[in-house]
């Protein structure tokens, strides 16, 4: 089944590929907009700095919301064809279905990150890539799997309930104006409780990994980010336990999102 | 059907969608000051005004700078995607058979139907952002900012319309069916100067963005963030630039479209 699911996402993502290159053009097209914007406030000896933070907070970003919309938008896609019934009749449960847009999300991801950065980089010939590898990985494991629960939860809601994409999208969008700031604005006395905020943790992981960050909190923040993570998964688990549950008992309603 | 009833259909549709879709309306109003918050934001947390002010070169308010680049900024992606990405989405809908036999040219239709959407919206945006510009400026907000974003907003529109034309009729042709204006869009922006200005681009990039109609409207509604009041020959300067390419585009893209439609409808193949 799990190959099923995985042969359906790579199939799709084959036969929509223009679609595909489109999202990863136009996240990374956004993005140089904005990072062009914020650039003309840095002075230019603090560029370095500045643009790796920018520029990690936004790929951080920019994972959070290719999950959030790919997978939980796509449960529109899904609900308006009638496949919740269909797989269910079959004894297969939808969000595993859902989930395997796991596959299409990171794929876009790493390549709009890897793109952007490219790109970036030879706009300003500063190198962004000089990361510590196993810390940058383990913050993208992290948000990206915390971004994959949300997106479920969404999906489970959005079985119950209408959900709209356009706050959904505001969101998304003040997410990056928390993750921006850098922890030494901060005062001191409530780093760890903006450390708390979701995704705010693997986003630091991610700068500091980088150098844009200092340090300091790695420790605290990786201990953050795994349960930040395990608390999302208990919630996804119990909300899509419930959709299933309520989906049997009462069958889909063509709600999702608008 | 007269052109009237093509213009005012426009003013229905926007009306009626705006009452059906709520949610829509509040995040069209949000989604410009989330940006400038972004960028505006982000940008303080980085740098400063001096900064910023040896980087443009000019003695500008980077607030106002940045208003009245989110303003039309909006407008443009806004006449961009509702004129250039309509045969798009006629053409996800199932509708474009509709339009491209209906009575009218689709030219006519996408830019009648749309004039009354663009004046409306992007004058709720400019009202949205007085207040900013008020607190900045004060009185001068409404004696000198009011009047050029409003010049602006209106010349400004009139290349576009031909320009977002040209795009239909290409998607016309083409039978393109994935989004390609969601990358080609914030393409133009930047090569327009939107957030970063034109002139710090390198010579091929500020050739291209003296082609498109999008730099010199930034420009227009940018002399508002000079510290000293704008010069009224600069002012017109920028306006004939702008009315030139509003010739010279609008009649490339009747001329063009005509022909899409032609090659659409004898193909048979829309």
């Amino acid at each position: 089944m799990i190959k099923a699911i995985i042969w359906l996402h790579f199939l799709r993502l084959w036969r929509y590929r223009y679609s595909f290159l489109n999202m990863v053009l136009s996240n990374a097209m956004w993005v140089l907009l904005l990072i062009l914007g914020v650039l003309l406030f840095v002075p230019r000896s603090q560029l370095p700095y500045a643009l790796k933070s920018a520029y990690w907070t936004i790929a951080c970003w920019s994972v959070i919301s290719s999950f959030s919309s790919l997978v939980g938008g796509w449960t529109n896609f899904f609900i308006s064809l009638g496949m919740v019934e269909e797989h269910i009749l079959r004894g297969i449960s939808p969000f595993l279905v859902i989930s395997g847009r796991l596959l299409t999300a990171s794929l876009v991801s790493a390549i709009t990150i890897a793109f952007m950065g490219a790109l970036i980089q030879s706009l300003f010939s500063i190198p962004l890539f000089e990361v510590e590898p196993g810390i940058a990985l383990f913050s993208l494991i992290i948000v990206s799997a915390e971004s994959l629960l949300y997106g479920l939860l969404i999906s489970a809601i959005s079985m119950r309930s209408t959900i709209s994409e356009n706050f959904l999208e505001i969101l998304n969008f003040a997410v990056i104006g928390i993750l921006i700031v850098p922890i030494s604005v901060i005062p001191e006395q409530l780093r760890i409780l903006y450390l708390s905020i979701p995704y705010v943790a693997p986003a630091y992981i991610l700068k500091a990994a980088s150098g844009s960050e200092p340090p300091g909190f790695l420790g605290i923040g990786v201990m953050i980010s795994v349960i930040e993570t395990v608390a999302f998964l208990l919630i996804a688990f119990l909300a899509v336990r419930a959709a299933e549950s309520h989906i049997r008992r009462n069958g889909t309603r063509a709600i999702g999102f608008y | 059907m007269s052109l009237a009833s093509l213009f005012k259909s426009g003013i229905f549709l926007d009306l009626y969608f705006v009452k059906n879709n709520r949610a829509n309306l509040i995040a069209f109003l949000l989604w410009p000051y989330l940006m400038l918050i972004l960028i505006l934001g982000a940008g303080f947390l980085f740098g400063s005004t001096q900064s910023f002010r040896s980087n443009v070169g000019e003695d500008v308010d980077p607030i106002v700078f940045f208003v009245s680049s989110t303003l039309i900024a909006s407008a443009s992606l806004s006449v961009m995607w509702d004129v250039g990405g309509a045969v798009l989405f006629h053409r996800w809908a199932g509708t474009l058979p509709y339009v491209l036999l209906a009575p009218y040219r689709t030219s006519v239709i996408l830019v009648m139907a749309y004039i009354p959407r663009y004046i409306l919206w992007s004058f709720i945006q400019l009202a949205e952002f007085l207040p900013p510009l008020i607190l900045r400026k004060g009185i001068y907000a409404l004696i000198i900012d009011l009047p050029i974003l409003s010049v602006s907003l209106i010349v400004g529109m009139l290349p576009l319309l031909g320009f977002s034309a040209i795009f239909a009729s290409i998607l016309l042709v083409t039978k393109e069916e994935s989004n390609i204006l969601s990358w080609l869009n914030p393409i133009i922006l930047i090569l327009s100067g939107a957030f970063y200005p034109s002139y710090l681009f390198p010579l091929w990039a500020r050739i291209i963005s003296q082609a498109l109609p999008t730099t010199h409207t930034f420009e227009l509604a940018r002399l508002t963030a000079l510290i000293s009041a704008p010069g009224v020959r600069e002012v017109i300067l920028i306006i004939g630039i702008l009315l030139g390419m509003s010739f010279l585009y609008n009649a490339l893209s009747y001329t063009m479209i005509g022909k899409a439609e032609e090659k659409a409808l004898g193909s048979g193949s829309i």
